[in-house]
């Protein structure tokens, strides 16, 4: 009896913790970002977006396999996130602390307008060949999209981890976040570092984008629940953690899939942002913050 | 400075005037689109205020505006449901939109600054599904909760609609310039200035924090369930919608956020905007999300802002109110 049960959520709790790779896959950016300069970017989700959006018109136009797209799409959203950082939030960083959020927020509607116009507001998706494929593990099938997502998290997470610590480069973005003063009194361009962590921020929401369009369908407006999802992650993990993230997103992921399992499908996103708001109202500094 | 802007706009005779012309706009025979835009202007108003009365004097950058908005709203479809009339639904559903921003202050008081914002996200998105899968009246129609019409309001003629929103709209500049000199309004600024100051100068910073946000989802509640009202019809994705965030901001920011009059020259700037882009309906949030973008770039303290700084306003100022 009892063993049946387990047999049972089995396989919520596998697909959990691979779709948490997906959640952290798309949070490790936004983590980047708030840890370096403080500011959570609300058009983080559309962002993402974008590049779903980009492998999807490689994808149907070009016929480019949407992850070997990512070696245009990468570049491009690095460029992207280099510009927006260097050409609209470093200046609104000089005017208030809310500048930033309001012309993220700008950022947001535009592009999920723009994506509308281009790409219609109807549900897509990155249908390939291996999308559909799923495999057994133990007596339950899992969608070989999740176990990409998974393997792309970590990836993206420990090298981000390695890069921050190990790297000249990294070493001084951390610099810069920690005290910006005293950075550029040893001579780093703090300015230069910013724009460099957004453009890497946003060089994993084109990854992010990618797994995300392998996974499920999206539609323009989805970017708002992939934020919020997103910052979920950043908030239960703690704020700025790489592993932290990582872990939130597992975190998350569970606690929609069991969420589905017990009380239905409908359900599942209701308790994951109740999640947040309990882990907000408990630790705001998330669960691993310090 | 300011202090002469208030004098342009304080004269009572002047603004009294404005109000019984713009009371008997409908009655003389105004075109329906024009009564329908100042109706729009008017509840945008009372939002925009709230969101400035938040963001700009008690530095809470709310984005759960929509949650008070539609909760009011479904509140006031309830209650026509209970055959009630709706004004009570009115007043319920803002005692609802203010009960809840008591309810979620516990969680969301927590965080500050950029942090308050994101978590007061969450709560629309996470509201949205509620009214989703909750059908608190009328039973099943077609699989699950969704939408609902206002029972009761087929007598009520779009003149009614416009006064209510003229009441609200001007009831809510009179409320913001109560409350900014009010102690609860200094209190505000020295909390948003700098909150650890303030504390040590004696103000409790999580009550005034509380009261501002209990004060603007009221009366945000108001403004919504009035616009429900003239809708006529609610469901939860536009209820519990992101635009509804982005009305306010917009309208606050144009003007001028921190500014008493912003809300009242940006709003009318986003409902300009909005009978421009009618007819374009396609691209203009994009147009919107880049002008907020651009204003708050070029000109961030929106336009009362600039026009404060500008000299040569300020000397035609003087001008006009030497004489």
């Amino acid at each position: 009896m009892t063993l049946e049960f387990l047999g049972d959520l089995s396989t919520p709790i596998m697909m959990g913790i691979l779709l948490g790779g997906l959640y952290a896959l798309i949070a490790l950016g936004l983590s980047l970002v708030f840890g370096v300069m403080k500011l959570i970017n609300v058009a983080h989700g559309d962002l993402v977006l974008f590049s779903s959006y980009f492998a999807y018109a490689a994808m149907t136009m070009l016929g480019i396999d949407p992850i070997l797209s990512l070696v245009i799409g990468m570049p491009l959203l690095f460029v992207m996130g280099f510009a927006i950082q260097k050409y609209l939030l470093s200046r609104a960083f000089a005017i208030s602390m809310e500048a930033p959020l309001i012309i993220a927020f700008g950022i947001s509607l535009t592009l999920q307008n723009f994506q509308q116009i281009i790409w219609s507001p109807m549900s897509r998706g990155l249908t390939t060949s291996y999308a559909l494929v799923s495999f057994g593990v133990g007596g339950t099938r899992v969608p070989l999209a999740y176990l990409l997502d998974f393997i792309a998290a970590l990836i993206v997470m420990f090298s981000l981890r390695e890069f921050l610590s190990r790297t000249y480069l990294g070493k001084a973005i951390n610099a810069a976040s920690q005290d910006r003063r005293a950075a550029q009194l040893m001579g780093i361009n703090t300015g230069r570092m910013y724009a460099l962590a957004f453009a890497i921020s946003m060089a994993t929401a084109a990854l992010a984008g990618v797994f995300l369009g392998l996974t499920f369908p999206f539609t323009p407006q989805s970017g708002v629940s992939f934020l919020i999802i997103a910052f979920g992650v950043v908030i239960i993990g703690g704020l700025g953690s790489m592993v932290g993230t990582f872990i939130g997103g597992m975190v998350l992921g569970l606690a929609q899939t069991l969420g589905g399992y017990f009380l239905g499908c409908a359900a599942q996103m209701l308790i994951a942002y109740g999640m947040v708001l309990i882990v907000l109202a408990v630790r705001p500094q998330g669960i691993f913050g310090r | 400075m300011r202090d002469i802007i208030h004098r342009l706009s304080g004269g009572l005779l002047p603004s009294a005037v404005l109000i019984v012309l713009l009371m008997v706009l409908p009655i003389v025979g105004a075109p329906r689109s024009w009564v329908l835009y100042l109706f729009l202007y008017f509840v945008y108003l009372t939002m925009a205020n709230m969101w400035n009365l938040l963001a700009g004097y008690s530095g809470l950058i709310s984005l759960c505006q929509p949650a008070f908005i539609g909760l009011a709203g479904y509140t006031l479809v309830i209650c026509t449901w209970m055959g009630l009339p709706f004004y009570l639904g009115i007043i319920a559903g803002a005692i609802v939109a203010a009960a809840f921003a008591i309810l979620i202050s516990i969680p969301v008081f927590r965080l500050s600054g950029i942090y308050f914002a994101i978590g007061t996200l969450v709560i629309p998105e996470a509201l949205r599904i509620v009214f989703f899968l909750w059908r608190p009246v009328g039973g099943e129609m077609h699989g699950g909760g969704a939408g609902y019409m206002v029972k009761g309001v087929t007598g009520v003629s779009m003149t009614e609609f416009y006064w209510l929103a003229l009441v609200i709209g001007i009831a809510s500049v009179f409320l913001m310039r109560l409350i900014l000199r009010s102690k609860l309004g200094l209190g505000l600024a020295s909390i948003r200035d700098n909150d650890r100051t303030a504390a040590s100068c004696g103000i409790d910073v999580f009550k005034l924090k509380l009261y501002s946000f209990v004060i603007g989802a009221f009366v945000t509640g108001i403004a919504g369930a009035i616009f429900y009202i003239y809708q006529g019809y609610i469901e939860p994705t536009s209820a519990f919608n992101i635009r509804w965030t982005m009305i306010l901001m917009l309208a606050t920011v144009i003007g001028g956020m921190s500014i008493e009059e912003g809300p009242i020259v940006g709003t009318a700037v986003v409902v300009f905007l909005h009978f421009l882009l009618a007819r374009y309906a396609g691209i203009s949030l994009l147009i919107q999300g880049i002008i907020l973008v651009g204003i708050m770039l070029l000109a961030p303290q929106g336009i009362m802002g600039f026009l404060r700084d500008n000299r040569t306003y300020r000397s035609i100022l003087q001008l006009a109110t030497k004489r």
